[in-house]
């Protein structure tokens, strides 16, 4: 999960195991709402590599995964733009 | 169409209730990810970027309009109301959720579907030619091939944890409408002294190493077909890299061993441990072939009627095709309207197509691996009727084959492995190039889109391939020139640096320019004239100004 991660601080990623949703951590759990994620500092990260861990045995989550922040604060991969603000054009 | 017998239906029940309780042990513990993920895989369950991908067979593209109706009302109740159709002539919904595939997959099999290896290391769905059992230009009917192959890789024991995919696509033409030399194994059926057989091709695949099969059998008998096969597969199942997964497809071993090499392995193994259950006799074949007659009765003495609309005109120019029995037209139906994600349907265009297939059409569908649709047996003279009604549901784009027809992966919007976006590309092209006559001008011309170099949207074949790639951060796309997966087919030729998103349809437009100032007669198209002057001409317009 932490292999080769770029920056200094992220959010920490998953998909809802039931429903496959796109999921942040919040402060107190997992939620849809970006808005609600919290930053994690790269010193943080074992710790909440732990809970992605735990959650997913508790079946909560799947896939879980760092997303990389820049100095700024931004996402940093387009990939993981997509992911938050979903398709870039409109469905059928 | 075939049809389920007991037995069929039965395996599909049990298997639905298998895969639910599958679902049910996953989430309440029992099962692990690591457990639970070839199990979902072999149920066709992906997860993608924003969620679960369930991705459906279509054998050989063939669909009934019960079924088509079944899909649209999976799409609106399961989904986000809407289908996507793939390269493989399959269906993929891109939002369910995974408490509800139990009850999607038990609603698939109500109407003889389901999504059984449509992922995994096995044999997947059998692609064949659109225009199977309908055009005039072939030996015989493909699709009961398809079927025995079908039923013969379906559970097959030995096959069902293969180094890596494998795809078979047959066709019966000379005209390959089914890329029959960019897959794993290629049928061609073919007649020899006045007896009909098999042209076997081997190793041919798109992906980071794109190769064009070899042919290694001449002619087969029908009779040894399943027995070549599994001579094919044994070969490969035993020898093919476990290892490397870049390096684990037949086409690596194919080259790697050489065609001769493995030729004679093949043969060596057919020969000596053929298996007599596996000969087709005469009753077997027949049985199968009689699940696909075609439900015209008799010709007609029906004609296109002649109306005085341009867009009729122009649509019947480019989407009708001639039947094989008089009277009749096969009706092309594009999924490419301008500006829209090429292969999608939503589920009421869905339903209306289905009711369309009923009414005109004996209620038979296909699915071509251009992802585009067609009504294969439609009467000349209700062709004008049935042009209003696709028209009112958005179905009557004029485009088959010409610049906007254009094949495209899901790419970086869906898909975890892209390394770019490949949709937002195909509706910048079709948005250019809506005008009919502007197209028509251009000729026949193949844009074909991958969103990574695994080349779903197989852009190695393409007249014109683009691939997207992720350079520092920024997509980026690789153009190759003068592919093709028809009875030519041939691997394109990259024609130089990748360009920006922002460069690359001024660079499609100076490539279009190139052709065109090249062009010497109406009637040639882009891909006789990339072969007639080469890529130095348009590698020269491309770069040398820059």
């Amino acid at each position: 999960m932490v292999k080769k991660l770029k920056g200094e601080q992220f959010y920490l990623s998953a998909n809802d195991l039931t429903s496959g949703d796109v999921i942040y951590l919040s402060k107190d759990k997992w939620s849809t709402d970006f808005n609600k994620a919290i930053k994690i500092r790269k010193d943080d990260i074992e710790k909440y590599e732990k809970i992605a861990i735990q959650d997913e045995n508790k079946c909560l989550i799947i896939g879980p995964f760092f997303v990389e922040l820049t100095e700024e604060g931004q996402i940093r991969k387009l990939r993981d733009k997509i992911r938050k603000n979903g398709l870039t054009f409109k469905i059928t | 169409m075939y049809k389920y017998s007991e037995k069929d239906k039965k395996i599909l029940k049990n298997r639905t209730s298998e895969f639910k309780y599958q679902v049910e042990r996953r989430l309440n513990g029992e099962l692990t990810e690591d457990e639970f993920k070839p199990l979902r895989l072999m149920n066709g369950l992906y997860l993608q970027l924003h969620a679960y991908m369930l991705r459906v067979a279509i054998p050989y593209g063939e669909l009934s309009y019960i079924q088509l109706k079944k899909l649209g009302e999976i799409s609106k109740k399961f989904d986000k109301g809407y289908g996507h159709f793939t390269t493989r002539q399959n269906i993929q919904f891109n939002w369910p959720k995974l408490t509800d595939v139990p009850e999607i997959l038990k609603e698939l099999a109500s109407v003889e579907m389901h999504a059984i290896q449509t992922s995994g290391n096995c044999i997947r769905n059998i692609s064949c030619d659109h225009l199977g059992g309908i055009n005039n230009e072939e030996i015989e009917d493909p699709r009961p091939w398809c079927e025995i192959i079908r039923q013969w890789s379906t559970f097959h024991p030995e096959f069902s944890f293969l180094p890596r995919k494998f795809k078979i696509a047959v066709t019966a033409s000379k005209k390959d409408r089914a890329a029959i030399e960019v897959h794993d194994i290629g049928l061609r059926l073919i007649k020899k002294n006045s007896k009909v057989g098999f042209e076997v091709y081997v190793g041919g695949g798109q992906g980071r190493s794109p190769f064009i099969a070899k042919k290694i059998k001449d002619f087969l008998y029908k009779k040894d077909l399943l027995n070549y096969l599994e001579a094919i597969l044994s070969v490969y199942n035993e020898l093919g890299r476990r290892d490397n997964i870049y390096k684990a497809r037949i086409k690596i071993l194919v080259n790697e061993l050489g065609k001769e090499k493995i030729k004679c392995m093949i043969e060596d193994k057919y020969k000596n441990f053929a298996n007599r259950k596996l000969e087709l006799n005469d009753a077997q074949i027949k049985k199968i072939y009689n699940f696909f007659k075609l439900p015209i009765k008799k010709s007609k003495n029906s004609i296109i009627p002649k109306i005085d609309n341009i867009e009729f005109k122009q649509w019947v120019r480019q989407n009708v095709i001639k039947h094989k029995v008089k009277g009749y037209s096969v009706v092309m139906v594009s999924l490419k309207p301008p500006g829209k994600p090429p292969g999608d349907m939503n589920a009421k265009q869905m339903n209306e197509l289905s009711q369309l297939s009923y009414d005109y059409s004996f209620g038979e569908l296909r699915v071509t691996h251009e992802q585009n649709m067609l009504l294969p047996h439609v009467e000349n003279k209700k062709i004008y009727d049935l042009w209003l009604k696709l028209k009112k549901i958005g179905l009557s784009t004029p485009n088959i084959g010409l610049i906007s027809d254009i094949i495209c992966c899901p790419g970086m919007d869906y898909c975890a492995l892209a390394t770019a976006r490949s949709i937002p590309i195909s509706q910048k092209i079709s948005n250019s190039f809506n005008n009919y006559k502007q197209q028509k001008k251009i000729g026949d011309l193949k844009i074909k889109i991958s969103g990574c170099i695994n080349a779903c949207g197989h852009h190695h074949v393409g007249n014109i391939g683009i691939l997207g790639l992720d350079r520092n951060g920024e997509e980026s796309y690789q153009i190759t020139l003068g592919g093709s997966a028809t009875e030519n087919a041939k691997i394109g030729e990259i024609v130089g640096p990748s360009f920006p998103e922002k460069e690359l349809m001024k660079a499609l437009e100076t490539i279009l320019k190139t052709y065109k100032k090249n062009k010497v007669s109406e009637d040639e198209d882009f891909l006789k004239v990339f072969n007639r002057i080469g890529i130095s001409e348009f590698k020269k317009d491309l770069y040398d100004n820059s």
